[in-house]
């Protein structure tokens, strides 16, 4: 209750240390539930270095995770330990973690530089101590030509930067980014991933959340996949993707005589199967997607068949989501 | 980076310092905080502008006896022919007819020429006082019952007597005794000390100290929490409480030099357009001061418990609102009845008292001032509306009439209530979640 008199930033326990036999980050059975929804159910996971991605969709549990670690929520069942220290009792910790939160809202009155060195401040450095680590820290990022500039006139992906840079300020050991990917321009998407790249490539541990599979594949290859508040998968990416290859890939193809174009497409060598999930729609399995999609638009113009739509269903999310849930995406 | 000595300065130049100055600015850039001190300047100013007028445009003397008028026009005023025993209804009757000759005076000597000048000594509750300036009852020519209409046994004087149950004094003076006061010097003295304590008590400790709170401080951590912006904070190693006291320090910040600043400009008007023997009225910078701190220790109580209720609730303003109205009964209650005890229960009633215990200190011989006023004459004049006015505003301060330590004693109440509403209002922000 008592504030910080010596204001280092130690917080409540003044005597804290990160007990260094233990996992940064540590989720035993952790649920949360609001009423009677699950928010996130039983999760236990420990994660220590390196990049990690986060994978699900929007719902799927992502932020709530990561605000139960920050502390901001109190986990209805488990134990949830940030270097060793519960988060929700002492913010102690946070002096060794830095976190992007989703929020779009920020301090458009600011400009870049005086958002993160302002909020230095609260690591426990001075004014001048501040600053200077502001300036690296945006210099990192790559913000220094606009560190003067409002928030308000920023991009969304300086903005992004402008939180990372925030979050990186005290040097930290474990950086949480909330879909720091959302709404940014190509180029800035790129520079964020390298940043988060590089954050790996120094020994932190980081954990950065994203819908999107292709964003967090060019991050990293060791990912979580949460679903309706479960933990689907953790491991390797390409792991999960070659199991994903064991079952065969389907191909959509929307006709007005699908029938008639099953017969032709019959013949190709690498197709497994056809089924016809309606009239119209036609869906071919295979082991051998670029061969398929080599054959197929000879196939349709020769025998001159009127085609709406391909479609390839597996290559997103969902699909992955629908074989770890189902067993077979259908 | 390492290795400096760690001073306050340079403790207090990390966190708090940080997220107070954060705060300010914060206020600074946003439109509605300048909305909200520019309602509360002109509500108060022009509270002020009435007080301006009434002053300036001055106070009529009348001749609450009516000795000044002449009306057997022979150019003696009634009052100078009842000194000389002259008939004052015959003009072959005035004091020029005796020897020697007396010459006539100008009217105005019997205007305002027989003021108060009686006082309670010791602890008698019945005493024989006052004194007749003008020597219109003393050498009245007539029986001594006449000089004597109070039947008290002694000529001329006041009769004060007090009543055992209530403790009010009966004044009764005999007839011709300090029957033409002053009415100007009175009702400006009275207007000037009702206004000074008027605006004080309504418009800073209650307009200022509490509004301006209500509106300023209920969205200090709720907005954030709304708006996604507290996450930057609470990601630092901080505890909640600290955040919340330092939001606070940093609404402080805000509000007080602004009441400062109005308190002084409040104080200058009011010290040269007052009644004063020079220039300036140096004694009501005191009261001046215990208004300003009344109210600056009112907002901090306020700031407290309206951010906490901010936090409890998205919707604090409404939890607030139900509060204010009570505050304001209080206050009301505070001018009629300080020392009720339902003023405990209050944060107004102790920031007042602060007020009520200044201006015992400042203004000593207020009890007496009243009392005179206020029971002058048989019918409403002017001299009694101006002190009913003050008596209104003007209360003793609930816990003994020592000033001194009232207002100490209440101080400390705030400040104890304040550090109170810290420890609720960072136990709840503690618990909350926020997504």
């Amino acid at each position: 209750m008592m504030p910080d008199f010596n204001q280092e930033g130690k917080g409540q326990d003044q005597a804290w240390q990160p007990d260094l036999t233990v996992p940064a980050v540590l989720l035993e059975g952790v649920s949360k539930s609001y009423g009677r929804i699950f928010a996130l159910s039983n999760i236990t996971m420990a994660l220590n270095g390196g990049v990690t991605g986060v994978l699900g969709t929007n719902g799927a549990g992502k932020s709530t995770m990561f605000n139960l670690l920050m502390g901001k929520l109190k986990p209805s069942q488990g134990k949830i330990r940030l270097f060793g220290t519960d988060p929700w009792k002492n913010p102690a910790p946070y002096a060794r973690v830095g976190f992007v939160p989703e929020h779009e809202k920020m301090y458009d009155w600011m400009t870049a530089h005086q958002f993160v060195s302002t909020f230095a401040r609260l690591n426990g450095l001075t004014r001048a101590e501040a600053m200077v680590e502001a300036d690296r820290v945006l210099n990192f990022v790559g913000l220094t030509d606009v560190a003067h500039k409002k928030i308000g006139q920023y991009s969304k992906g300086m903005r992004q930067r402008a939180k990372i840079a925030h979050a990186l300020v005290n040097d930290p050991e474990l950086i949480i980014l909330d879909e720091p990917l959302q709404g940014c321009d190509p180029l800035a998407r790129t520079t964020i991933m390298n940043v988060i790249r590089e954050l790996g490539r120094m020994g932190r541990t980081v954990i950065v959340s994203s819908h999107i599979l292709q964003e967090i594949e060019r991050i990293t290859e060791q990912i979580i996949i949460l679903h309706k508040g479960r933990l689907l998968a953790l491991g390797n990416l390409h792991a999960i993707r070659e199991k994903l290859d064991q079952i065969p890939h389907r191909i959509q193809i929307e006709a007005d005589n699908a029938k008639e174009l099953a017969k032709d497409v019959i013949d190709l060598d690498d197709v497994s199967g056809i089924s016809f999930p309606n009239k119209n729609n036609l869906s071919i399995q295979t082991h051998n997607l670029g061969a398929i999609h080599a054959d197929l638009p000879k196939v349709i113009v020769e025998n001159g068949h009127r085609v709406h739509t391909i479609d390839n269903p597996d290559d997103d999310l969902a699909s992955i989501l629908g074989y770890l849930t189902n067993g077979g995406g259908r | 980076m390492e290795a400096k000595p760690n001073t306050i300065y340079r403790a207090l130049d990390r966190k708090a310092a940080a997220i107070t100055e954060f705060t300010m600015r914060q206020y600074r850039t946003k439109a509605s905080t300048w909305v909200i001190l520019g309602v509360g300047l002109v509500a108060i100013s022009l509270v002020m502008l009435i007080y301006i007028d009434v002053m300036a445009s001055g106070f009529e003397s009348i001749d609450n006896d009516g000795d000044s008028l002449d009306p057997d026009n022979d150019g003696y005023p009634t009052g100078q022919e009842l000194k000389w025993g002259t008939d004052p209804y015959m003009d072959n009757s005035h004091p020029g007819l005796l020897t020697p000759p007396i010459e006539p005076e100008p009217a105005s000597n019997y205007i305002d020429e027989d003021g108060f000048d009686y006082s309670i000594t010791g602890t008698s509750t019945r005493q024989t006082t006052g004194f007749d300036d003008d020597g219109d009852c003393y050498n009245y020519d007539g029986t001594s019952s006449r000089k004597d209409s109070n039947q008290n046994g002694v000529e001329c004087d006041v009769l004060l007597v007090q009543d055992r149950y209530s403790g009010q004094w009966n004044v009764n003076p005999d007839l011709n005794v300090d029957e033409d006061p002053d009415d100007a010097a009175y009702v400006a003295e009275a207007t000037h000390m009702a206004f000074v304590l008027g605006i004080g008590k309504m418009g800073f400790v209650l307009l200022l100290g509490m509004f301006l709170p209500l509106f300023l401080a209920t969205g200090l951590i709720r907005d954030e929490m709304s708006a996604g912006t507290m996450h930057f904070m609470l990601a630092k190693p901080i505890a909640r409480t600290e955040v919340f006291l330092y939001r606070i320090l940093g609404y402080l910040g805000i509000v007080w030099p602004y009441f400062i600043a109005l308190g002084i400009l409040f104080a200058l008007i009011s010290g040269f357009m007052g009644p004063s023997d020079g220039l300036f009225r140096f004694n009501d910078l005191g009261v001046w001061l215990a208004i300003v701190f009344a109210t600056m220790m009112a907002s901090f109580v306020y700031g407290m418990l309206f951010c906490t209720m901010g936090v409890m609730w998205r919707y604090g303003i409404v939890l607030a609102i139900p509060f204010a109205a009570w505050e304001l009964g209080m206050c009301l209650i505070s001018m009629g009845a300080p020392d009720a005890s339902i003023l405990r229960f209050s944060v107004i009633g102790w920031a007042l008292m602060i007020v009520d215990a200044a201006a015992v200190l400042v203004w000593p011989n207020m009890d007496m001032f009243l009392l005179q006023g206020t029971t002058f004459g048989n019918d409403l004049n002017s001299i009694q509306t101006s002190a009913f006015a003050l008596d209104f505003f003007y209360s003793k301060p609930g816990v003994g009439s020592n000033g001194l330590i009232s207002s100490v004693f209440a101080t400390v109440v705030l400040l104890v209530q304040g550090a109170l509403l810290w420890f609720i209002g960072g136990a709840i922000f503690k618990g909350k979640e926020i997504e």
